[in-house]
């Protein structure tokens, strides 16, 4: 069971910043990392090591650029170990801010030791609970190094963090003369630490959806799932009871697959009344919830008919959407990339959505919390941001040449050698496109072109081209081959352009096969799922004052890394 | 779930320049933490002004995480010195450091236990957790019975913290002088059944770590334990999960009861649950009628109380927790369990990418024994550009292992899937060929339709056209598993590959094909095509490549003896030879039917004419062949000719050739690749290694227990709690399982209902499921009301700590009135 032996952090350089032995005597980091860095990449989270001694099973992850390693010389669950370093890095991250960074960590070697020491006790997994490391573990703070932790009595509060309240020194109760301080009688919530104060209560919902699209060369979605998380940053004094409701048009039950909760949300009362997340929350940001949409529905499978009935074809509302053609010109040596810009998001506000009605929503605080600029996108003009198109290439791809983007906007980057093509088009430049749609609802389109070049010895012996009769065995068509009567004999002659037939044949081997498009979209959700109310029960909550309302603000977030893709 | 970093990276768009920054700058940022000289450092640790100690044992600690410990040591002493410090943060850091260096210097660090010995009895709970914590983590021997000691006082502990801490250090005590066993023991029976879930949990996993098969320990804690399950934190689950899966194998005995098919209400199902003796005779009566049957697993009421309990954390963040109850409910419940936990395994795909990898093994796992139930989340199994070459392979599996079981439409797009992955010039030939194996296996599957093979059979063949080099030779190879297993179907397939030879360059390809067409040379004499194909590869015999020479050669001398077979020599001396050898053709090719007695007659007829004139064709051909590979470059082949023709020299004999030659050939298996990882248990690393880390598993694994035998399971009145009263005793041992779950489930359920007013609809739906996660709602709750009535005692702190224990442990103890006491307080 002892699951945890020791940890290992390495910065972007794999240059060590920390070893921690917890138990046992695993190899140090600087026997374990060059055997990591041994595997090709990319590597596997769990890489089996028998040479070392004792044999040893390693995990690692890849946060923010450090690499996170822990070994282990006996059979674990491996799932444990990485939620555990997944934790420590959080937790990392919580103390010494975002994002974490390597010369933090070497600032504050003295907070990441009692961190790592509270987390895992004897390789036994002890506490990872954010607030529950609070009480116990003082985070790094500004003024502490002014004070210098001069005589603070060893009991200071842990909650004298900087984003409790500058006026909690004086609000200490000082002439205690029980040295039993408040903090230390346990949370009567695990995951919320006691007596937290803040002056200015706030609450802050953000959305997050990540698309995973799909799509056959006929255009048509695969699978279209987009995987949503709930982020919650609760500021509030006291022990809140909170209830956050979500909306969609189509009902939540219906919308929202495969949820998972953060241990605080309350499961009946979601089962009773999906989309009502009741909840204690604790202090600080959290994850409350992550769902799945499956935006093909359930009734997916059917529409996929052999026939090519474009009005079956189910309608997604995707942001921006490429589609790629191959075997082009003479030789077939060309393809062209076509983007496409879904009018929704060209960041007007006339043209109204249906799901903005988001806006009424309760609270003082108002929408689109922190969103400077207008033209970053609100939740009634949405506007694409970060275009990016990737085009991945075969191995054999020895140059591409002639790469240009034939219309529209942004720069198009390969070198020689390269494994894929990369389009970037910034947000000025979407604008730009946007702006000369001439409407009727199919938006702008921008084209790349390019012609792949392969290797330069075409005859090479055992890349050797199989180039074979005419008869060509479309699986598609399927009905008209039958392959088991030998009367077909279609054996045409090969005519002049055999040779010309042979080269496209050769180039098809050469061409990409798929192109990915990564952007990011604020204020609005893919699967149109919205907060609808957001509310403090004030009979259930404490320590809150009387009357006091929190700031709340909501935060709509959809992106794509390299998320959605077209086959060709 | 994603980790929050995950998240609000995304969020912060800001995030990726910082990184980037930082990067460029880190070259410069070794100034920031610069080196004292150890002289100063000293200097500073011993100061009288705590916040110099503080700085300089900053810096020492920096040290010990920068460098050997070789640099570190020799501030051992001045850092000790300050372990009576009054300040936590230094005590803190003192702590730290006496744990990293205690090994090299014990004699020193026994001067400290002393001082730790003192901070057990500090008013902080924090501080005498800490300080159970380091005394146990102090790797020297001698100590034992103080630790042990230790342990005894925290245990007694009112701080569930410094409870929490004792069970940790168990193991660590026990490691350091197994002779203590028998106290820690004690002490570990005394935590196993504490109040607070967090102490529960940290009791399971010492209980793992010292002492896994004192299974005699848990018996009285199983009812206590299991209900705690959902409170508890993930690891604590996780513990518990894990012990209870072994606990549950050796001591509930799986009970199978059959019924009839048609009338299997889960009612009667429960009902009879009973006696083994009732059992037996009514197994025994049904026997006649066996077909009608189906099996049920009765499940023994703790088991049942253990699989609904877990069902709320399948919605648990950590994904080890849901591996871990899809694990119990594989292992020890029933598929309706399982399938509920199908879409959780699933949900895990969306988690980081480190997760996911293990996830889909274990997604495999489940899917090789119970395929049917993902089905319906195919589309989380597509295959993506990014994904990397470890992840494609678990994808591509888990497609192959749905397919036999989708709709039509869902076949169709595998297939689709499938083959444009093996063309269209992907990105990895790794994933080419494995796409093609997996068209493959899609077809061998024994419950996909006739009509499907076909399609995959075509599939493959339009890869034969490919300019691909791998592509067209992973699909050769395919294609000759296929025929291989089913020779008679197939026989125009092979017709229809031979017509490629025009065409196919690839010198392995070529070979393929030539040695099918070889294998199907003795098929259907009448209509073979074997001999003509022979007869045009004559031609171009020159050109050829080694491989493909090989297997003409291999072609000639089999078409060679299927001629002499099919027309024996004309030696009427001796009739005997002859005979023997078309039987042992005709056993090759059992129901074959190669040829008909009487066109074999006929041949006999025709031979002698042609003997005079002329050699037949085939022996002409076969004597070209072996007479072109004399001058061959490859001694491999001229050794092979000369091998061949030293074996059909007399034509009379061919009873050895047919044997060499057309020896049948075993029918080519490929199962899924994950198939030989089957035996591992859900969730381990061994599952995820597999073979690789040894047979057997890796160091440390355990393999499932299996099914205690009725009979010799120990007595279930063990599990029986001793201080309360149980529900399960109320109603008496004649009560059946669905009752006496009912009474247990309707009287949680009324306790929900008392203390929370917005649990009503829980108690109409009455639902076990919801009641068990309404105990969570339950105790939190108590603890928010707690805390008011603690803020409305604040006069006495001692007491107040005392009573909230105490209203703690009545909490659990009193199920029913509790709810009542309650309004009282208020």
């Amino acid at each position: 069971m002892s699951a945890v032996e020791a940890l290992y952090i390495f910065d972007e350089h794999n240059t060590p910043l920390l070893e921690h032995t917890y138990a046992g005597r695993p190899p140090s980091g600087s026997t374990v990392l060059p055997l990591y860095l041994a595997h090709p990449s990319p590597r596997p989270s769990l890489i089996y090591l028998p040479d070392t001694n004792p044999p040893t099973l390693l995990y690692s992850i890849i946060q923010d650029h450090l690499l996170f390693l822990s070994p282990c010389s006996k059979d674990t669950e491996p799932l444990q170990v990485l939620e555990l370093l997944h934790r420590v890095a959080d937790a990392l991250e919580d103390f010494l801010g975002s994002p974490l960074l390597a010369s933090k960590i070497e600032g504050h070697y003295d907070v990441v030791a009692q961190l790592l020491s509270e987390m895992v006790d004897g390789g036994i997994i002890a506490c990872t609970e954010p607030n529950a490391l609070r009480d116990v573990v003082e985070a790094p703070s500004f003024m502490k190094n002014l004070l210098g932790g001069v005589g603070l009595p060893s009991s200071t509060p842990s909650s004298l963090t900087p984003s409790a309240t500058p006026f909690s020194l004086s609000s200490r109760p000082s002439p205690r003369l029980s040295p039993t301080p408040v903090s230390q009688s346990p949370s009567p919530v695990p995951w919320r630490r006691a007596n937290v104060r803040h002056t200015s209560n706030e609450l802050y919902v953000d959305i997050v959806e990540t698309l995973h699209i799909i799509s056959s060369p006929s255009g048509r979605p695969l699978s279209a799932i987009s995987n949503g998380s709930i982020a919650f940053t609760a500021k509030v004094s006291g022990i809140p009871d909170l209830l956050l409701q979500i909306g969609c048009s189509g009902g939540v039950l219906n919308t929202v697959s495969l949820p998972v909760f953060h241990p605080c949300v309350r499961l009946n009362r979601w089962k009773e009344r999906p989309g009502d997340l009741s909840f204690v929350p604790p202090d600080g940001r959290f994850l409350l919830c992550g769902y799945e949409v499956d935006l093909l529905g359930p009734a997916a499978l059917d529409s996929f008919s052999t026939s090519k009935n474009a009005k079956s074809a189910p309608k997604l509302n995707v942001p921006a959407t490429v589609s790629i053609q191959t075997c082009l010109g003479s030789s077939g040596a060309d393809f062209e990339v076509r983007l496409q810009l879904n009018p929704r998001f060209s960041g007007k506000s006339s043209s109204p959505l249906p799901n903005s009605t988001g806006s009424s929503f309760s609270g003082r605080g108002g929408l689109g919390r922190g969103i400077g600029g207008a033209s970053q996108g609100t939740t009634a003009a949405p506007t694409i941001e970060e275009l990016v198109v990737h085009i991945p290439l075969p191995a054999s791809v020895k140059n591409v040449a002639d790469l240009r983007v034939a219309k529209g906007p942004g720069d198009a980057g390969y070198a020689p050698g390269d494994r894929s093509i990369v389009w970037q088009i910034n947000s000025r430049e979407v604008a730009t496109l946007m702006s000369t749609d001439r409407g009727g609802g199919i938006g702008a389109t921008a084209t790349l072109r390019g012609t792949v070049v392969g290797q330069a010895d075409d005859d090479a012996l055992d890349g050797g081209p199989v180039s074979l009769s005419s008869n060509t065995y479309d699986y598609d068509d399927g009905t008209s081959l039958s392959y088991q009567s030998p009367s077909d004999h279609a054996a045409q002659a090969t005519d002049t352009t055999a040779t010309n037939a042979k080269r496209i044949k050769q180039n098809k081997v050469l061409m990409p096969s798929c192109a990915t498009v990564s952007f990011s979209v604020k204020g609005w959700l893919a699967s149109g799922i919205r907060v609808d109310s957001l509310a403090v029960d004030q009979k259930r909550s404490k320590g809150l004052g009387a009357g006091i309302t929190p700031y709340k603000g909501v935060k709509y977030l959809c992106v794509s890394r390299k998320g959605v893709e077209s086959r060709c | 779930m994603e980790s929050i970093s995950r998240i609000s990276s995304l969020l912060e768009t800001a995030r990726d320049l910082t990184l980037e920054a930082a990067r460029d700058a880190s070259n410069a940022r070794k100034t920031s933490t610069q080196m004292l000289p150890s002289g100063q450092l000293k200097k500073l640790l011993d100061s009288r002004s705590e916040r110099d100690v503080l700085e300089g044992l900053k810096r020492v600690v920096t040290m010990s995480y920068r460098q050997p410990p070789s640099q570190t040591l020799p501030f051992f002493t001045h850092v000790i010195k300050n372990i009576a410090s009054p300040s936590l943060p230094v005590k803190k850091l003192v702590y730290i450091y006496l744990l990293q260096h205690a090994e090299h210097e014990p004699d020193t660090a026994l001067l400290s236990i002393n001082t730790i010995q003192k901070s057990l009895t500090d008013t902080n709970p924090q501080l005498r957790a800490l300080a159970l914590r380091v005394m146990s983590g102090i790797r020297v021997p001698v100590i034992s019975q103080i630790v042990s000691l230790g342990i005894k006082r925290g245990v007694g502990d009112m701080s569930p913290y410094v409870r929490r801490a004792a069970a940790l250090a168990i193991p660590k005590c026990y490691a350091l002088d197994p002779n203590t066993e028998p106290q820690l023991l004690e002490y570990l029976s005394t935590l196993l059944g504490d109040k607070q879930f967090f102490v529960a949990g940290a009791a399971v996993a010492a209980f793992l770590e010292m002492c896994p098969d004192r299974l005699d320990l848990i018996h009285e804690h199983y009812r206590s334990l299991v209900p705690k399950l959902i409170d508890m934190d993930e690891w604590g689950q996780l513990a518990t999960l894990r012990l209870m899966m072994v606990y549950a194998r050796k001591c509930f005995p799986r009970r199978i009861k059959k019924i009839r098919k048609i009338n299997s209400n889960p009612k009667s199902t429960s009902t009879t649950k009973t006696t083994k003796g009732f059992y037996d005779s009514e197994s025994d009566s049904e026997e006649s009628d066996h077909q009608d049957m189906e099996d049920i697993v009765i499940l023994d009421p703790d088991l049942e109380l253990l699989l609904k309990t877990c069902q709320p954390l399948l919605q648990s963040r950590n994904s080890a927790v849901v591996i871990a109850v899809a694990r119990t409910y594989l292992y020890l419940g029933t598929p309706d369990y399982l399938y509920t936990a199908i879409g959780p395994l699933v949900s895990l795909l969306r988690s980081a990418s480190d997760i996911q990898h293990i996830a889909l093994y274990n997604i495999v796992q489940v899917c090789l024994s119970h395929p049917e139930p993902f089905v319906n989340y195919y589309s989380h199994f597509l295959v993506r550009s990014t994904d990397a070459p470890h992840v494609w392979r678990l994808k591509l599996e888990l497609l192959t292992l749905i397919f036999p079981y989708g709709p039509p439409r869902l076949q169709s797009l595998i297939l689709a899937e499938l083959s444009h992955f093996s063309h269209s010039g992907s990105l990895d030939p790794g994933l080419v060929k494995e796409a093609v194996r997996a068209i493959g296996r899609c077809s061998q599957s024994s419950a996909t339709s006739a009509k499907t093979s076909a399609r995959c059979l075509r599939l493959l063949l339009a890869h034969i056209g490919s300019a691909d080099a791998h592509l067209v030779a992973e699909s050769l190879e395919v294609i000759r598993h296929l025929i291989q297993r089913d020779p008679e179907n197939h026989r125009i397939t092979v017709v229809r590959l031979a017509k490629h030879l025009d065409a196919a360059t690839s010198a392995q390809a070529r070979a393929s094909i030539i040695w099918l067409v070889g294998e199907f040379a003795g098929l259907d004499s009448e209509n073979n095509i074997a001999t003509d194909v022979l007869r045009i590869l004559a031609k171009g015999f020159a050109d050829e490549a080694e491989p493909a020479k090989l297997q003409i050669v291999l072609l000639a001398a089999k078409v060679y003896v299927h001629h002499i077979n099919a027309n024996p020599p004309p030696e009427p001396q001796k009739p005997v030879e002859g005979e023997p050898s078309p039987s042992l053709l005709g056993d090759f090719q059992e129901d074959g039917g190669f040829r008909d007695p009487h066109l074999e007659s006929d041949h006999v007829q025709n031979t002698p004419e042609k003997q005079l004139e002329k050699p037949h064709p085939v022996e002409a051909l076969y004597n070209y062949i072996l007479f072109l590979t004399r001058y061959d470059t490859s001694y491999d082949l001229r050794d092979r000719a000369r091998m061949y023709r030293a074996l059909l020299a007399t034509p009379t004999s061919t009873q050895l050739a047919s044997l060499l030659l057309l020896a049948p050939k075993p029918v080519p298996q490929t199962p899924s690749p994950s198939e030989t990882r089957k035996g591992y248990v859900l969730g381990s690393a061994s599952l995820v290694i597999g073979d690789e880390g040894g047979i057997g598993g890796l160091r440390g694994y355990d393999d499932l227990p299996p099914w205690v035998k009725e009979g010799h399971e120990p007595d279930p009145r063990l599990r029986e709690e001793t201080g309360t009263t149980s529900v399960y005793e109320a109603g008496g041992r004649t009560l059946s399982a669905a009752e006496q779950l009912d009474a247990a489930t309707g009287s949680r359920g009324r306790v929900g209902i008392s203390t929370s007013p917005t649990k009503n609809l829980n108690g109409i739906d009455g639902v076990s499921t919801v009641t068990s996660s309404s105990a969570k709602e339950r105790t939190l709750d108590d603890w928010l009301e707690e805390e008011e009535d603690e803020s409305e005692e604040e006069t006495d702190e001692d007491e107040e700590e005392e009573s909230e224990y105490e209203s703690s442990e009545d909490e659990e103890t009193e199920s029913e009135d509790e709810g009542e006491e309650d309004r009282l307080v208020k």
